[in-house]
Parts: C-alpha cells; sequence; structure tokens
C-alpha cells in the first residue's frame, strides 16, 4: 500500500503553500532584513579598518625625510605609534567582539524564551545601534580616543547584538511549520550575506566623509530597523488569532507534517494537541538552560556547529588575507572574490534544506555534504593561481560547507526547539538556538587565533588540513544521530516494499 | 656695549603666532648705516625705525620682555646682527611666509640654508639674505612630496608644510567633503515613519495585547 507514503509526501508542498498568509511573508521579509541590518554593521567595521587605523596613528616617518607640518594635520594622533599596532589591536577588538557575542547568545536565547521576543529583538537592535554611534561616531567627534573605552564598548555591542540570531530563528520557527521549513529556512539564512554586502555597500558610499559617517549611517538604519520591527512584528500565529503551529491538523492525514525531522519514538499520538480554546490555555513555560541542554541532539549539534563554524568563518575571514599573500591580488579583488563563498553557502543551504525536506530527514544531507566538502577543501588548497577557477572552487566549498553551517544554525535548531518534548509544555527554541550558535561562536573565535598560530608557524597548507580536520569531527559529533536516521529511513523503506 | 632690555619694554609673555623666543637679546642703537633694514623702513610710511627695529606703528607689534628672554616679531625687526646668537634652529622662523629681508651676524648661516634666499652678501661682519625662495617649487634636493590630497605650500625660510587641497580636509586629509545629515535624517525619518504605519496597520492592529 502506497498511500500512506504519498500522503506523507504531499504535505511538503500542500501545506506550505496552503497556510501562507501575507503574516508569513512579513514575519519571512521583517526577520529577515533586521538580522541583515545587524550584520551589516559588523561588516562596517571590517571595512573602515584602514581609515581608523589612518586615524590613530601619526603619519609614517619611512615614507617622508623630514616631519611634516602642520603637526596638528599629520602627527597629532599619537593613540598608536604605527599601522602595525593599531592592527593588531582591530584584531584584538574582533576577538572581544567574538567571544562577548558567543557569551550574549547564551543568555539571549534564555531571556528571549522568557520575555516577549518582539521587546527583546527590538531593544537588541536599538540599543546596538546607539553603541555603534558611541564608538565610531561620537569618539570621533569629541576627539576622544582610548583603548579601553573602545574595548568595553565593543564587548557591549557584542552582548546587545546576539539579541538578534536567538529571537529571529525562534520567530520564523513559530510560523512556518516543518513541512518545508528546510527550504524556507534555507532561502532566509541568506539574510546574513545579504547584510555583509549591505554593510559593505553603505560603507563604500559614505566612507569619503570620514569613517564616523560609516558608522553613523549603519547605526542609524539600524536604529530604525528596530522601529519598525517594534511596530509590526508578530512573534507567533496566535498573536492574530491564528491556530498555532501543531493545532492545525487534527485528525487529518497531515498529522506528522509537523513532528519534527529529529524524533526519538516513531509512534506518537497528536491528539493531545487539538486545539484548546484560548483562555484555558496557559502561557507555555521556558525551559531552564540545562533542561535545554539535556534535549536529544542539542549538544551533539552544538559540538559539530563548533567545529564547522570554526572551518566556515575562519574560512571566510581568512580569505581575502590568503589570497592576497598566496597569489598577490589586490585586496579589493580579494574582497569581491569571496563573496563567492557567501553565494555558494547561500545556494547550499537552499537546496540541501529542499533536498533534507523531501526526504525528511537532515542528518544524511548533512553527512554527504561535508564528505564532499573534505574533497572540496583538498581540492582548493591546490587551486592553481587563476581568478575564474579560483571562484569556481571556491563556490563549491561554499556550497558543501556553507550548507550544512545555514541548515544546522537555523533549520535544525529550530527542529531541536519545537521537538515533541517541548511541544506545547514550554518554549525553548530561543535557548536551543542560543546554545547551538553560543558553541559556534566559541569556536569561530577560538579558531581565529588558531589560523593566525598556524599560518605563522606552519604555512597555509596546514591551515588547510587543519579545517580538514575540522571538517571530520563535525561528521564524527553528528553520526550518532546519522546512524539512528538511516536506520529508521531504511526500517521505513523496508515496511513499504513489505506491504506495497 | 653690553646688550641690554630694551627701556620701556613691558614684562610678560604675549602668545601670538608670529613671536619668536630667543636666548638672546637684542640690542639697542641705531641701525648701522648702510643697513638693509634702514632702507626697507625708510620705503613704508607706515613702518618706523626704533632703535635697530623697523616696526609698525599698531601697538601689537611691539617688542616685550617675559621672562627674561626677549620675544620679539622678526617679520618687521629683521636686523640681529650684533647679537649673540650661535645657533638660530631651523624651525624658529616657521610660519614667517613673507620674511623677505634679514640680517644675521656673520657667523650664522641663513635660515633655512642658502638655497632658501635668492640672495646671500656678506659685509663686513654681517650677513644680509634676502628674497625668501618658495621651495615648494624648487626641483632640487628638496623635490618635496606631499601625501595624497594635500599640496606643498612655503611655511617660512627653508621650511614647507603640506596642506589639504581642494574640498578634503580633516586629519591626514583623509575626508572630501560633507556630509549631508538633514538630507541623510529626513530621508530616513520619513522612510521609517512610512514602513512603521504601514507594518503596524498589516500586521500588528489585530494583535492581541502582548
Amino acid at each position: 500500500m502506497a498511500v500512506p507514503r504519498n500522503l506523507r509526501r504531499q504535505p511538503a508542498n500542500g501545506s506550505l503553500v496552503s497556510h501562507c498568509t501575507h503574516h508569513h511573508i512579513a514575519v519571512f521579509l521583517l526577520t529577515f532584513f533586521s538580522y541583515s541590518l545587524l550584520h551589516a554593521s559588523r561588516k562596517t567595521f571590517s571595512n573602515v579598518k584602514v581609515s581608523i587605523s589612518s586615524q590613530w596613528t601619526p603619519s609614517d616617518i619611512n615614507t617622508t625625510t623630514l616631519e611634516l607640518q602642520p603637526y596638528e594635520l599629520w602627527n597629532s594622533s599619537h593613540l598608536f605609534p604605527n599601522a602595525e599596532e593599531a592592527t593588531l589591536f582591530l584584531g584584538t577588538l574582533d576577538t572581544i567582539f567574538l567571544f562577548s557575542y558567543a557569551v550574549g547568545l547564551f543568555v539571549s536565547g534564555i531571556v528571549g524564551d522568557r520575555l516577549n521576543l518582539r521587546w527583546v529583538l527590538s531593544f537588541g537592535m536599538c540599543s546596538s545601534a546607539l553603541v555603534e554611534f558611541v564608538f565610531g561616531t561620537l569618539t570621533e567627534w569629541l576627539h576622544f580616543y582610548n583603548k579601553w573605552f573602545y574595548c568595553c564598548l565593543w564587548v557591549m555591542n557584542g552582548l546587545l547584538q546576539s539579541t538578534g540570531w536567538p529571537c529571529v530563528v525562534a520567530i520564523m520557527g513559530n510560523w512556518f511549520g516543518k513541512a518545508g521549513r528546510g527550504f524556507v529556512f534555507g532561502l532566509w539564512s541568506a539574510c546574513a550575506s545579504v547584510g555583509n554586502i549591505l554593510g559593505a555597500f553603505l560603507a563604500s558610499c559614505v566612507l569619503q566623509y570620514g569613517y564616523e559617517y560609516a558608522f553613523l549611517v549603519t547605526a542609524s538604519v539600524q536604529f530604525a530597523g528596530g522601529i519598525i520591527v517594534f511596530f509590526g512584528l508578530l512573534i507567533s500565529p496566535k498573536e492574530v488569532g491564528l491556530p498555532e503551529l501543531g493545532e492545525e491538523q487534527e485528525g487529518s492525514a497531515e498529522e506528522d507534517a509537523n513532528k519534527p525531522l529529529i524524533s526519538n519514538d516513531e509512534d506518537e499520538d497528536d491528539q493531545n494537541y487539538s486545539i484548546q480554546a484560548p483562555d484555558t490555555r496557559n502561557q507555555p513555560k521556558a525551559i531552564g538552560f540545562f533542561q535545554a541542554c539535556c534535549l536529544p541532539g542539542v549538544v551533539l549539534y552544538s559540538l559539530a556547529y563548533a567545529c564547522l563554524k570554526l572551518v566556515n568563518y575562519s574560512f571566510f575571514f581568512w580569505l581575502p588575507f590568503y589570497l592576497s599573500e598566496n597569489f598577490g591580488w589586490k585586496e579589493a579583488e580579494a574582497d569581491r572574490l569571496s563573496i563567492w563563498y557567501d553565494v555558494g553557502g547561500i545556494v547550499g543551504g537552499t537546496i540541501q534544506g529542499l533536498i533534507s525536506d523531501m526526504l525528511q530527514k537532515r542528518a544524511p544531507v548533512l553527512a554527504i555534504s561535508l564528505l564532499l566538502a573534505i574533497g572540496s577543501l583538498f581540492g582548493y588548497s591546490r587551486s592553481p593561481n587563476s581568478k575564474p577557477i579560483n571562484a569556481f572552487i571556491m563556490a563549491i566549498t561554499g556550497f558543501f560547507i556553507g550548507g550544512p553551517s545555514n541548515m544546522i544554525s537555523s533549520a535544525i535548531s529550530a527542529d531541536l526547539g519545537r521537538q515533541e518534548l517541548v511541544r506545547g509544555n514550554s518554549e525553548a527554541l530561543a535557548t536551543v538556538t542560543g546554545i547551538v550558535d553560543g558553541t559556534g561562536s566559541i569556536g569561530a573565535a577560538v579558531g581565529q587565533y588558531l589560523v593566525s598560530l598556524i599560518q605563522d608557524n606552519l604555512g597555509w597548507m596546514w591551515v588547510f588540513y587543519f579545517f580538514i580536520l575540522m571538517t571530520s569531527s563535525t561528521i564524527l559529533f553528528i553520526s550518532p544521530l546519522l546512524v539512528r536516521e538511516i536506520r529508521f529511513l531504511l526500517h521505513e523503506r523496508h515496511l513499504c516494499t513489505q506491504t506495497g | 656695549q653690553p646688550c641690554r632690555p630694551q627701556a620701556g619694554s613691558r614684562s610678560g609673555a604675549r602668545h601670538h603666532r608670529g613671536w619668536v623666543q630667543f636666548g638672546g637679546l637684542v640690542c639697542p642703537g641705531p641701525v648701522r648705516n648702510g643697513s638693509s633694514v634702514a632702507g626697507y623702513c625708510a620705503a613704508r610710511p607706515a613702518l618706523e625705525l626704533q632703535g635697530r627695529c623697523c616696526l609698525s606703528r599698531e601697538p601689537e607689534l611691539e617688542l616685550e620682555l617675559g621672562n627674561g628672554v626677549l620675544m620679539w616679531d622678526p617679520s618687521v625687526c629683521s636686523d640681529l646682527t650684533e647679537n649673540p646668537l650661535e645657533n638660530i634652529p631651523n624651525t624658529s622662523f616657521q610660519g614667517f611666509t613673507r620674511l623677505q629681508s634679514i640680517s644675521l651676524p656673520r657667523a650664522l648661516e641663513c635660515p633655512g640654508g642658502s638655497m632658501a634666499w635668492d640672495l646671500n652678501t656678506t659685509h663686513g661682519d654681517s650677513r644680509t639674505c634676502q628674497g625668501q625662495r618658495n621651495l615648494c617649487n624648487s626641483s632640487g634636493e628638496l623635490a618635496w612630496l606631499c601625501p595624497e590630497n594635500s599640496q606643498c605650500s612655503p611655511d617660512g625660510p627653508g621650511l614647507v608644510q603640506c596642506m589639504c587641497s581642494g574640498r578634503y580636509h580633516g586629519y591626514k586629509c583623509l575626508r572630501e567633503g560633507t556630509f549631508p545629515l538633514l538630507l541623510f535624517y529626513g530621508t530616513l525619518g520619513a522612510v521609517t515613519t512610512i514602513l512603521s504605519l504601514l507594518a503596524w496597520g498589516s500586521q500588528r492592529r489585530k494583535a492581541k495585547a502582548s
């Protein structure tokens, strides 16, 4: 009897289209652009590093035989004696930001689940914008340059920016059910890359007026985005009276459409989750941090994501440097070429999300993609000095690494946070997203330091071997889940061939 | 005769960009015969000869005495001969772009070196430097290379400075033009208001209290 199989396959397309209201579109766009704006301001900081470094140092004495006059115009800024020290400090600021961002992710997830997600998100966006304004614009207008002040502000910025991701993933998880979740989230994860492009564009437009205006523009736009989000974002369908996920399908063949793709037991009963009258429904209780950690799959996926985000982030961050050092290409060209990695990641996330939706299993798709990623990393390390070939291999690598990375941080986090163990009784989505991404960010922060260490001492080939090692560790961490899901798939197929 | 502070000078330092500080004192007495300073002073009715200095009649260009050191404005008082000066630091003449003639003890070099002056003559034990050159134009040893967005301009005898050219301004001439703040915030405010109203109207208006 092939009926159960067909029915099970239908919902993936049917329910995605059937209950896509204008609210869904608005939520998609608002969360998409709010995270883009948060990411844009991070990219702004990276793009103005050269200008800030000039502002903090006196003129380079080696290039001129005599000291340049007038003194106030060329030599009066002595925050750092030369450009190398300034660059070192800027790298330190990056690391500080990453670590405070990682810590903040753990906290923000918990806070988001307990407080109103909309309030947390708009508060995070607006206050982060204010901190960025003080960091870049106010210090320049007041000519107040102080290293400790910059460090403190950037720690605050990391903590405030971390409110973004758990909240937006949780809100998306509230609106978009398991059916089609992989595809929707894959498409939606493009928000980080769009934010990068937006930030680079805004910064390059106003950099001629001074780096302080780059900060002013991105901070102001982010603040405006926070206001729009506050007025327009609906965090859950029940806010407008629409049925919440898991309540719509009662007694229909779509009953397992909202069963998360990661499940422990195969025979569960959906009858408990029929629509309840609103006034008798209690506010779901948020679960604790350790309870969230103990949910099945959370720890494994967090560790896997730590290894993967290390590779993803280090590859993306060090790529322009590697290209200009290894092949001698100019930094602007290397910057532009590294966009292909991002593009590969977006396409990979979307396609792999779609495939995992159709299979209704995520881990096998991840594993295959990561195995192929090892091959492409190896190929990239041997890539010739040719821009088209390099860009092509870079896009392929982005496809195989960025794809799983996007999936784990978005769709799979949503799966984990809405599994049947917690659904209906407590809110766990933001907490789980915070845990997964927080662990990932710690991995990324450690990776920044390790890559520069390895590259200094052993060379670029060993950096690629290190990336291959990390990718293999990712596969290792998800192998228990992989085994379970493959076993389930085979069992399912065996059942169908037996009965059909 | 020994050098003394000139009678009638006031104490207290006056900080003005044109003042130069020397460890020595200007000796009173008339300008020597044949000194170029005398000719320079006689030719201009706005100036008058006082002692050895050719001063303008306006009060702010008087000599002043502060902390045992005489400060004077060499843009007009140009006869330093018979002064116990040993070495004039090059930067002392920073800013004197209009100094066209100066007389020094013969032992001293012309400020900025002989390349900085058109004419370098010696009479007895005094040396006269005349006609300050603009070193920005010269294509010799001091072919000056100013950084990007700046151009060379003279800053005194033998000295040059790099000032921002065109619309560039700010530290190291990195900034160009002025940011249109009003236009930016006007547009942003309008767009934000419209989008917020749109979002609230279509989304949250029917939302239950939260």
